[in-house]
């Protein structure tokens, strides 16, 4: 048996309940789940299922009701504003739906913005930035502000922000949100090459199934429970996965052909005519047992 | 994050908005002018004030004089009563805390004569040993009379200035220098005595006081108490029988007691102590006492109407802060996500008020300066028009502190205008900040 690996992140009986008048809205109802040091995790459910609320709880962004949170076995539920801004600085990333870059500055700076909190010397600090610039493929357009790039350069800025840093987890809120399929495709396999190359874990929240794909786990999300956990099994090659999971992607979103074959920024060649499988897909456990099917 | 990195991301935001900015700004520059000028002028006032005072005495001098005034309840002057002035009493004074020192004074006036021309002056006869501790000028030559030397006659530079020959036409007037023309002083007081020769001191042993503000050491002479005493009883000897009885009772007890207290917050409490003697005294301070009053009171005034501008910019640079703050709601939810301190973002705030505060201030003093130039060069003559008389001094006295003092409070108030709306900036939610537009 290999060394089991790490849980990076647990939850224990998590609940969030929102008071609107005198009614209370269960956004996060009793959910205990852990992700694994290394894993791409991806929380899938409908709008309003209370993904994203579960996001932001442990990102340490909103505070649980009541339950336990615990991030490299630190409880996050009872932190200081204070030290859940040290710990977001020095542990955590983030990618945005809406990409969420201060206008006013230019790539380079906010991609530096992470470290300027974390008292990085701006040599160093503008050094880092530049080179994940350059790996996410936008080394001629340091000094362009937000409005002056296309949605899928900015979305590249943001996670070259969120990795600038080293973080050990990043969370991405609908990363593909606002993107074309292309743009999807080269975002999504940008985010899998940077977290496999420094062995990052990845949470990443979506309504969309077909990039649940990409994930190692897919915890389906509904009503604020957990319906069901998937893991794919991570056989096979790595790299032959991912261009399988790309090209479904294509077909299912029957969207623009990804036909030139040049080299996309994530590193990896596009396949005209691939043969499509599949996804290897293995049910595992449902947790909450007043919805298990 | 970084000192020099909170100041490049405030001076950043500060540019983003440049006119709002400069307006925030300008409002600081005019509270910053209206206080700086207005207390200037405090100033300007109230140093002309002391120097009008100054001019007619020494600050520290109490005075006892022979017929000593009598107040009513209200301070209204009603009478004067005669008071006995002796050795006993400058003994007794002597002996009070913070008097410097302590001389009786006796004062003649005299005819000085030099060939046709005269002048009159007035003679005081003081301690000469007290000459020093009443802060006598210094001396253009000659020396100050001693006990073992008593005989030198102090002269001040006008005393000499103004001879007239009143039997020739016109009245002609001359200067007369003691070192190389005789002068000779004649007391006037009675009559001589028909079949004895007129009293005369020839003035060969004299000295003469450097010029000064001061008018008291500007038209009178002075000498030695006993020196005096002795040419007065030689004066006496030439009178008949009975003016010289009234010549020698005359002098028997002083005219004056002169006290010179140590420094001028003491002069009220040493006068105070010797009114409980029973003995009416005068100083130049209780009638400067008011005047002060007036000044700081005009200086209150004038601070005050300063303060009003000051505190409109104050809440000029408040409201400045809460608007970028919901220009920047986005953007502070992005940096608490990406792990900002709580800390930093209010510093981030608080420098941008400072800055605005500071930046005001600064500009303001520098156009104070200007202003207080021109109002010293060309204020004068408008006030004095109005007033009525000429100003010669300053109108307007910027001190040295209170360009740092304004700088200083400039960025107070754009610190404490800047804290409320920081502190707001600070409470901003995160989740909530990052769905607003911007």
């Amino acid at each position: 048996m290999e060394k089991e690996p790490e849980k990076i992140i647990e939850l224990v009986n998590v609940k969030k309940v929102y008071r609107m008048g005198n009614e209370k809205i269960y956004a996060v109802d009793d959910v205990s789940f852990d992700i694994k040091k290394g894993e791409f995790c991806c929380l899938l459910g409908t709008s309003g299922s209370g993904k994203s609320t579960l996001l932001n709880l442990m990102a340490g962004i909103e505070k649980a009701t009541s339950g336990k949170i615990l991030i490299k076995g630190k409880n996050i539920t009872g932190m200081s504003e204070n030290s859940l801004a040290k710990f977001r600085q020095r542990y955590l990333g983030f990618v945005f739906q809406a990409y969420n870059l201060i206008n006013s500055m230019t790539a380079l700076e906010n991609v530096e913005f992470p470290l300027v909190f974390k008292r990085v010397s701006p040599k160093k600090r503008k050094r880092l930035a530049k080179e994940m610039l350059v790996k996410v493929g936008l080394q001629s357009r340091l000094g362009h502000k937000p409005k002056e790039m296309s949605g899928g350069q900015q979305q590249r800025v943001g996670i070259a922000r969120a990795f600038v840093a080293k973080p050990e987890i990043v969370f991405a809120d609908e990363p593909t949100g606002n993107l074309d399929t292309k743009t999807t495709i080269e975002v999504m396999e940008l985010i899998k090459q940077m977290a496999r190359d420094n062995h990052q874990t990845i949470v990443m929240v979506t309504h969309d199934r077909s990039l649940a794909a990409y994930a190692d786990k897919v915890i389906h999300i509904l009503d604020g429970k957990i319906q069901s956990i998937e893991v794919n099994d991570g056989q096979g090659d790595e790299q032959e996965h991912l261009k399988e999971v790309s090209q479904q992607l294509l077909m299912d979103r029957g969207g623009e052909r990804f036909a030139d074959g040049r080299e996309r920024p994530g590193g990896v060649k596009s396949v005209t005519a691939a043969v499509v499988k599949p996804v290897p897909v293995r049910e595992v456990t449902i947790r909450n047992k007043e919805d298990s099917v | 994050m970084r000192i020099s990195d909170l100041l490049k991301l405030a001076f950043r935001n500060l540019m983003r908005r440049k006119a709002r900015t400069a307006l925030t700004v300008i409002g600081v520059v005019i509270g910053t002018i209206s206080i700086v000028v207005m207390v200037s002028i405090g100033f300007g006032v109230n140093k002309s004030f002391d120097e009008t005072i100054m001019q007619s005495g020494s600050m520290t001098i109490i005075r006892i004089q022979k017929y000593g005034a009598v107040f009513d309840e209200n301070g209204n002057y009603v009478d004067s009563r005669e008071q006995v002035l002796d050795d006993s009493v400058v003994e007794q004074i002597r002996t009070i805390e913070h008097v410097k020192a302590v001389s009786p004074v006796i004062q003649k006036y005299v005819q000085l004569e030099c060939g046709k021309y005269q002048s009159g002056v007035t003679l005081y006869g003081m301690d000469c040993e007290a000459f020093e501790a009443f802060e006598f000028p210094a001396l253009q030559y000659g020396s100050y009379p001693t006990r073992e030397h008593p005989a030198t006659v102090v002269l001040s530079p006008q005393s000499m200035q103004y001879f007239y020959n009143f039997s020739g036409r016109n009245y002609q007037e001359k200067s007369v220098d003691p070192l190389t023309e005789e002068v000779v002083l004649k007391f006037q007081e009675y009559q001589t005595h028909p079949r004895k020769k007129q009293f005369e001191l020839s003035l060969s042993d004299v000295a003469m006081m450097e010029e000064t503000d001061n008018w008291e050491y500007s038209y009178n002479i002075y000498m030695d108490i006993e020196y005096f005493r002795e040419i007065w009883q030689k004066y006496a000897n030439t009178l008949t029988l009975e003016d010289r009885k009234r010549a020698v009772s005359s002098v028997a007890n002083y005219e004056e007691i002169k006290i010179n207290v140590d420094n001028i917050n003491n002069v009220a409490k040493v006068q105070d102590e010797i009114e409980a003697l029973g003995y009416a005294t005068y100083s130049e301070m209780q009638y400067l006492e008011p005047l002060k009053e007036t000044s700081r009171m005009l200086q209150m005034v004038l601070g005050a109407i300063g303060s009003i501008a000051m505190i409109v910019s104050a809440i000029n640079i408040a409201n400045t802060m809460v608007m970028s703050i919901y220009e920047r709601t986005k953007e502070i939810g992005i940096m608490k996500v990406l792990g900002c301190l709580v800390r930093d973002i209010k510093r981030q705030f608080l420098l941008e008020a400072g800055l605005i505060g500071l930046l005001g201030g600064i500009v303001g003093i520098a156009i104070s300066y200007v202003l207080s130039f021109l109002i010293n060069k060309y204020g004068s003559g408008i006030m004095g028009s109005i007033v009525g008389t000429e100003t010669t001094g300053e109108l307007s006295i910027i001190p040295f502190w209170l360009p740092f003092a304004a700088a200083a409070f400039g960025m107070l108030v754009g610190l404490l205008s800047g804290y409320f709306p920081a502190r707001r900036a600070t409470r901003i939610r995160a989740i909530e900040a990052m769905k607003t537009e911007g």
